[in-house]
């Protein structure tokens, strides 16, 4: 049985609008809950609209984004309120009273269209790119901007009533005026992001003063296709490209420089390394790269390959050290950098054409300033207090937190943590006046009656034009996506094309095709020439196309009337230096796609009602959150763990890094799961098979000591499976008493604080097991634990030795301060390398560690009496291997479950209805599985909050006149559908059609077609693609 | 024959074999353009009228890209698309046309890496056996 | 069922060589559910027809219909409209299908595509095999309900020969033998006492040896 109450949620306000506070407000929204997203900017996008490309894909940025960005502008749910900040709150969890401050911007976003004309006369009163603005006027911060529409500085306008004049739509309001508006809100989430280090105070970079040295996002903007050179990259001083590149790390973090922070910001290890890649990408061997760096800290999923890869694929150097200054040459420009490293005595020069400083992140004054409105404590750094087990809530409750102000971090774990705050903000009970429209669509089980109602939930869609009887008109539009289209190839020449191909009424470009102003551009051309089929010449259909579909319903047409030519993804991506062929490719992409277009149908989607339970398959840290916080909402949860005990890998955890004790919070977690009357745990169960589509799956699980099989039918699945503790066989572990792992030490010390008491020498080897050969990626937890217990140590036993031998010490974040501590209390750090690993050798009941010592150059033996081995992780390779069948998912070479997308959608699995969380998907602390698996029951929620499931529209169909009851189709289906009716002829339940066309194309009668694959769209595109032949 | 630069229609199901290709873009791992890629749910929807209307358009090669056996995300389609591209070989061999023109290849969603190589092959694979001969023979007729 | 199998492709090629237009049919009844010559089976072979002679520099006209039954002459009227378009019929049906093409469009020739093969059942599949050879005096009510006309390689009406090696005929492992089949099936029935009776010669006269056969049912004419 479901739960029949249903909690009544108020608004949620999300205060910044960057990637992951847009991410929280879309969760809300699809969850069924209101959002106010508010954001102190003009547009909402906050710091990754100004990227270039990002890791690892080192795909651009916006594309990827951009859709996000314009769906939360879409969204009914969420208000965007820019240009405005928190001034004022009361009240308290459930009925918080906030006041928020909207400045003028002169101009109605209703009715501005964007077209630029106001800023084309008043490019005054225009503003913006970070630090390398060459204009300045209405500010339009990225060419997909959200809000799409201008604002002007009015202070800077002469002319204001000429200014309101230019405007045809009458947009432009000289008389604006600041707004004060008090809004009810259930819960807040702080999204406000970070600010970046200003390094202009540091004269030893010369920043500022010298042209050639940028920090890294002003590197990103110059290579940006919307950036200020136009993606030029060119020296400013002669305006010569140039040859030779480096990076300076750690500016402005890890505390190396005046009014440094002193945590680690962790995202720059990696945006270097892409930089540099994307260069070498670029230009080849026209340009060198060189990045100087103290540890390179690329701890997250795969990064450890990227780094890898950057090294031996792309040949970019990466240098140890850190660099005293950078000197310019007056007679060039160049860049002079001095450094000096470890193995050598001398001081080393090295010139350059450029230099990018990798600038860390911090939080500004009006971050501060906001917190403090909102009563929140702080930590040292000025971010918001968390703690492991909350790691997304602040210390006011009602009041959460993501991205850049929990802890400095990169875009998915933002994204995680966006998700996971609208999890934990749709938790608050609204406790406000009645308001009966706030009513959160939480689990019901009234089955719905009618299975077949025709898909068309959407309000905010205009009636579908009939389009039956007319002749196709063919509307193509092609999108130039920034340089992935357009650098490659001539879209205009394209697009002429285009208009020469037969059925083709007209064709334009569009730009980014995904962006507000062209989806717009689009609408108002299918209507202008009553198109009635749509080619987009674009990205691929699989990332959007929903957002094209959404564009034609917009314009009045059956989404099934649009075709998506994949010029990008399988065209000027692949072919990206034969521009020619590129362009002869995407001609015939085009071409095919028209010619199946023509044929294509209106068609209506099927719709069955949502089953609302849901499996969790792993009972540890991450599993048991997930299943709480579902649960908690009223969710039935079928909780499968494969030990007889749930718990995981956490209940061999003692302490955090941070000395807050695992063990009671996991057994309370354990306590509250085998409790909790919605969670039915099953210990041990194996799954055994698997099938169903996301709203209907049906899994079947072993369980319990007789190991019974039960079938458990389910609308999500949430795999928090974990990973194992690595035990390699090195260094004598299993076989010395000696010889312990990290997690054994960390147990001891608790446990047994006697026998640490008296050890004189203990020696802690990191990277075991760890980015091996054959484990080639970084655990990411064995930094933190060496540091941890090294500290635990030395509390306990002031006089022990303790050294920790390293190959780059990854203490991210704010774990650097204990890095710091340690090396304050006398542990010892000493790097080693691959090409000289340490080596132990047994000695009684000690053993002697040998190891170079890198500045004086000499081995040296230490007598230990523990010999601690960082081992890390290794994926449960066996189990994903089992699940990943069993559920069709994919899975990194190293056996972790791949999400669908790793930089904006890094919780859901490529099936969709699949989600991870925990060490299944990547190595990570316990804080951060918490927050992933709080992700999951997030994700889930937008799923589990529609009571229908769409089953789209390809099922197939018999022409009952054609069949001849020969029963292949009967026969030949993997899911046993069809059947012979009474009639006499076959016939297939489309709520039970998986859409694969099997039976269509074994019909020997071809009675059979698969909507939207009809033969003849299959045989159209072949037409499309040989008409240059025949 | 130098110019020749062959045709090959791969007809790739949307789960497996079209988002590797999708991958190898986002690689960046260039593959020959000669190779067409249509989009089906399943290579089981590939009918053996596809495969034959291709090859008589034109083309110079067909393939089938599904799933890796065992991992048809419509459980068996891959294995149906394999006998149809056996049913395919055979006929053509009656036409006097080389099977081998016809292939069937399979592949996971992540491997563009594998996409790009079978690309490369059969592209290469086609180059060598030269024009698809019911076209060749075609074009000299108009010719003469 | 009558099933059938497409002819070899160069018999098929070698018999429409002389022409240009081909009026390619087929029928939707026994040779579609036995997947030799339904739409699906139509299209192929005109794909294969089409490249086989762009070989050797010619395209042909070829007009694809399928009729629902080839052997009835309202649905074989159909063609009516098309035929003179065609210079030649090439047929996919059975046998009967093709005669009846042949009788109805007098000055047209008309060319089987398939062999017909016999009246069989669809074990799974795609395997068709021989149930029934049409001999006019159904016997299957004394052996147990399989047919030793049909199934057994030397018609035997008394129980095997001394080929039947346990349980498969003489002529192939593949091949069951069928009084083995009768027995066994007998015993389950609890009738194996009537496998004693000997049964008289068979009157062929009733199967072709009487010559050309033909149905006249009075109460329909």
């Amino acid at each position: 049985m479901q739960n029949q109450n249903s909690i009544q949620t108020g608004k949620v306000l999300v205060v910044g609008g960057g990637v992951g506070g847009i991410r929280a407000a879309l969760d809300i929204a699809e969850s069924g809950g209101d959002a106010v997203l508010a954001d102190n900017a003009y547009s909402i996008g906050g710091l990754m609209t100004q990227l270039d490309r990002t890791f690892p894909t080192n795909n651009c940025d916006l594309c990827t984004l951009s859709p996000h960005l314009s769906e939360s502008g879409r969204e009914l749910h969420i208000e965007l309120k820019t240009m405005t900040e928190v001034t004022g709150i009361q009240g308290a969890a459930g009925a918080f009273e906030v006041t928020l401050k909207t400045r003028p911007r002169y101009i109605d976003v209703q009715k501005c269209t964007a077209c630029g004309e106001c800023f084309e006369r008043f490019p005054e009163c225009v503003r913006f790119t970070p630090g390398l603005d060459h204009r300045a006027p209405t500010c339009m911060r990225y060419p997909q901007a959200t809000p799409w529409a201008y604002s002007v500085d009015m202070e800077k306008c002469n002319d204001p009533e000429a200014l309101e004049k230019v405007c045809k739509m009458g947009a432009i309001l000289p008389e604006d005026r600041a707004e004060e508006t008090l809004i009810e809100v259930s819960a807040v989430i702080l999204a406000p992001g970070a600010s970046i280090f200003d390094p202009a105070h540091l004269d030893h970079f010369g920043k500022g003063t010298y042209p050639n040295v940028f920090t890294s996002l002003e590197y990103e903007r110059i290579l940006s296709a919307s950036g200020p050179t136009g993606g030029i990259l060119e020296r400013p001083s002669d305006g010569k490209q140039p040859e030779r590149i480096a990076w300076i790390q750690c500016v402005g973090s890890r505390g190396i420089q005046k009014g440094a922070a002193s945590y680690c910001s962790s995202a720059c290890c990696m945006f270097a390394t892409k930089e540099a890649i994307v260069t070498r990408e670029r230009f080849k061997d026209d340009i060198e790269t060189v990045i100087f760096y103290m540890d390179m800290r690329t701890s997250g999923k795969d990064y450890e390959l990227y780094y890898q890869r950057a090294k031996n694929e792309f040949g970019v150097r990466f240098v140890r050290c850190r660099p005293h200054s950078v000197v310019q040459n007056p007679e060039n420009m160049n860049l002079e950098i001095s450094y000096t490293q470890d193995e050598k005595s001398e001081n080393i020069t090295e010139e350059f054409d450029m230099a990018v400083l990798s600038t860390g992140f911090m939080i500004s004054e009006e971050t501060r300033k906001m917190a403090e409105v909102m009563g929140i404590e702080l930590n040292p750094h000025g971010f918001a207090e968390t703690a492991s087990f909350t790691p997304i809530e602040t210390s006011k409750p009602g009041i959460f937190v993501c991205g850049m102000f929990e802890s400095p971090k990169d875009i998915p774990e933002t994204m995680v943590q966006g998700s996971a705050a609208a999890c934990k903000a749709l938790s608050i009970p609204y406790r406000g006046k009645p308001a009966p429209d706030h009513k959160l669509r939480a689990p019901a089980d009234d089955a719905a009656e009618n299975q077949w109602d025709d898909y068309d939930e959407y309000e905010e869609f205009p009636p579908e034009r009939d389009v039956t009887g007319e002749t196709p008109k063919v509307g193509v539009f092609v999108c130039d996506c920034g340089y992935n289209i357009g650098g490659v190839i001539n879209v205009p020449e394209i697009v002429d094309y285009c208009k020469t191909v037969a059925g083709v009424e007209t064709a334009v470009a569009v730009g980014h095709g995904c962006s507000g102003e062209s989806q717009k551009m689009m609408e108002s051309l299918i209507k202008e020439h009553q198109l009635n089929r749509v080619v987009i010449g674009g990205c691929s259909p699989r990332t959007h196309e929903t957002k094209f579909q959404d564009m034609v319903r917009r314009a009045g047409l059956n989404k099934y009337l649009v075709e998506i030519a994949n010029i990008r993804d399988q065209d000027t991506w692949v072919h990206g230096d034969q521009p020619e062929i590129a362009a002869n490719k995407a001609k015939e992409l085009i071409r095919m796609a028209v010619s199946r277009v023509w044929l294509s149908i209106p068609l209506a989607d099927h719709t069955l009602p949502m089953n609302k339970d849901i499996l969790v398959v792993g009972g540890g840290v991450s599993g048991m959150t997930s299943a709480l916080a579902l649960a908690d909402r009223g969710f039935k949860v079928f909780l499968a763990e494969r030990s007889p005990r749930l718990g995981g890998m956490a209940a061999n955890i003692r302490k955090t890094l941070e000395g807050e004790d695992v063990r009671s919070k996991v057994e309370e977690m354990i306590e509250r799961t085998m409790n909790h009357e919605k969670i039915q745990v099953m210990a041990p169960a194996i799954i055994v098979d698997h099938a169903g589509m996301p709203g209907m799956f049906t899994t079947g699980v072993q369980s319990g000591p007789q190991m019974f099989y039960s079938s458990i039918k389910h609308g999500v699945t949430i795999l928090a499976t974990g990973a194992l503790p690595n035990r390699p066989s090195e260094y004598f572990l299993n076989e010395h008493d000696a010889v312990i792992t990290q997690l054994e030490l960390d147990e001891r010390i608790e446990d047994n604080p006697e026998s640490v008491k008296n050890a004189e020498n203990v020696v802690m080897i990191q990277c075991v097991g760890s980015r091996t050969t054959d484990n080639p990626n970084c655990s990411r937890v064995c930094c933190q634990a060496a540091v941890k217990n090294a500290l635990r140590i030395i509390k306990i036993n002031p006089d022990a030795r303790v050294i920790v031998l390293y190959r780059d010490m990854r203490t991210y974040g704010f774990q650097e301060d204990y890095y710091k501590k340690a090396r304050e209390k006398g542990v010892v750090f000493v790097r080693y390398g691959l090409e000289d690993t340490p080596v132990a050798e047994a000695d009684g009941d000690k053993v002697n560690v040998i190891f170079k010592e890198p500045i004086l150059g000499v081995k040296v033996s230490v007598n230990a009496d523990i010999l601690c081995l960082s081992t890390g992780f290794i994926s449960d390779d066996e189990s994903t291997e089992d699940l990943g069948f069993i559920f069709h998912l994919q899975r990194t070479d190293d056996g972790y479950f791949l999400e669908d997308h790793v930089k904006l959608r890094p919780v859901d699995l490529p099936v969709p209805g699949f989600f991870v969380a925990g060490t299944a998907h990547a190595p990570k602390n316990i804080r951060e599985s918490i927050v992933q698996a709080q992700a999951a029951a997030g994700r889930a929620q937008t799923l589990l909050s529609q009571d229908t499931i769409n089953l789209g529209a390809s099922v197939a169909k018999v022409d009952g006149k054609k069949c001849a009851a020969c029963l292949i189709c009967v026969r030949a289906c993997p899911y046993s559908v069809p059947y012979i009716n009474a009639d006499g002829y076959s016939e297939i339940d489309p709520a039970r059609c998986h859409g694969c066309g099997i039976c269509a194309s074994e019909c020997p009668a071809k009675a059979i077609q698969l909507m939207q694959f009809q033969d003849d769209q299959i045989l159209a595109r072949l037409d499309g693609l040989f008409e240059r032949m025949n | 024959m130098k110019d020749f630069e062959p045709v090959i229609v791969a007809f790739c199901c949307h789960y497996c074999a079209y988002t590797a290709a999708d991958m190898a873009g986002s690689k960046r791992i260039a593959y020959p353009a000669n190779v067409k890629i249509i989009r089906v749910p399943c290579s089981g929807k590939v009918d053996t009228i596809h495969i034959m209307k291709a090859l008589e358009n034109g083309a110079d090669g067909v393939y089938v890209a599904g799933c890796l056996e065992g991992d048809c995300h419509f459980k068996n389609g891959n294995l149906r698309a394999l006998q149809r591209v056996k049913q395919v070989q055979a006929l053509l061999e009656e036409i006097c046309i080389e099977p081998e023109r016809v292939e069937m290849v399979t592949m996971s969603a992540g491997m563009g890496e594998r996409f790009a190589k079978a690309a490369f092959e059969i592209t290469e694979k086609i180059r060598k056996l030269g024009p698809n001969p019911s076209k060749a023979a075609m074009e000299k007729a108009k010719a003469a | 069922m009558i099933t059938a199998e497409r002819k070899p492709m160069e018999e098929i090629i070698a018999s429409v060589r002389p022409y240009n237009r081909i009026l390619l049919v087929g029928c939707n009844e026994c040779v579609t559910v036995c997947a030799a010559g339904g739409r699906k089976e139509v299209g192929i072979l005109s794909s294969a027809l089409q490249m086989a002679f762009m070989q050797e520099g010619k395209t042909l006209d070829i007009k694809e219909l399928t009729l629902e039954r080839q052997c009835d002459p309202e649905y074989v009227e159909e063609l009516v409209t098309v035929i003179d378009q065609a210079d030649a019929v090439l047929s996919m049906a059975c046998g009967c299908g093709v005669q009846e093409v042949a009788r109805r469009y007098k000055d047209k020739p008309v060319y089987p595509a398939l062999n017909t093969k016999f009246m069989g059942a669809s074990e799974r599949q795609g395997v068709w095999a021989e149930r029934c050879q049409g001999c006019g005096d159904c016997i299957l009510g004394l052996t147990g309900g399989i047919c030793p006309v049909a199934r057994c390689s030397k018609r035997l009406l008394n129980g095997p020969c001394g080929g039947s090696t346990a349980g498969k005929c003489e002529i192939s492992q593949d091949v069951d033998c069928v009084w083995q089949l009768i027995w066994d099936r007998m015993k389950a029935l609890g009738i194996e006492n009537r496998y004693e009776e000997v049964m008289m010669a068979k009157d062929w006269r009733s199967s072709r040896d009487g010559g050309p056969r033909k149905i006249i049912r009075e109460d329909l004419v």
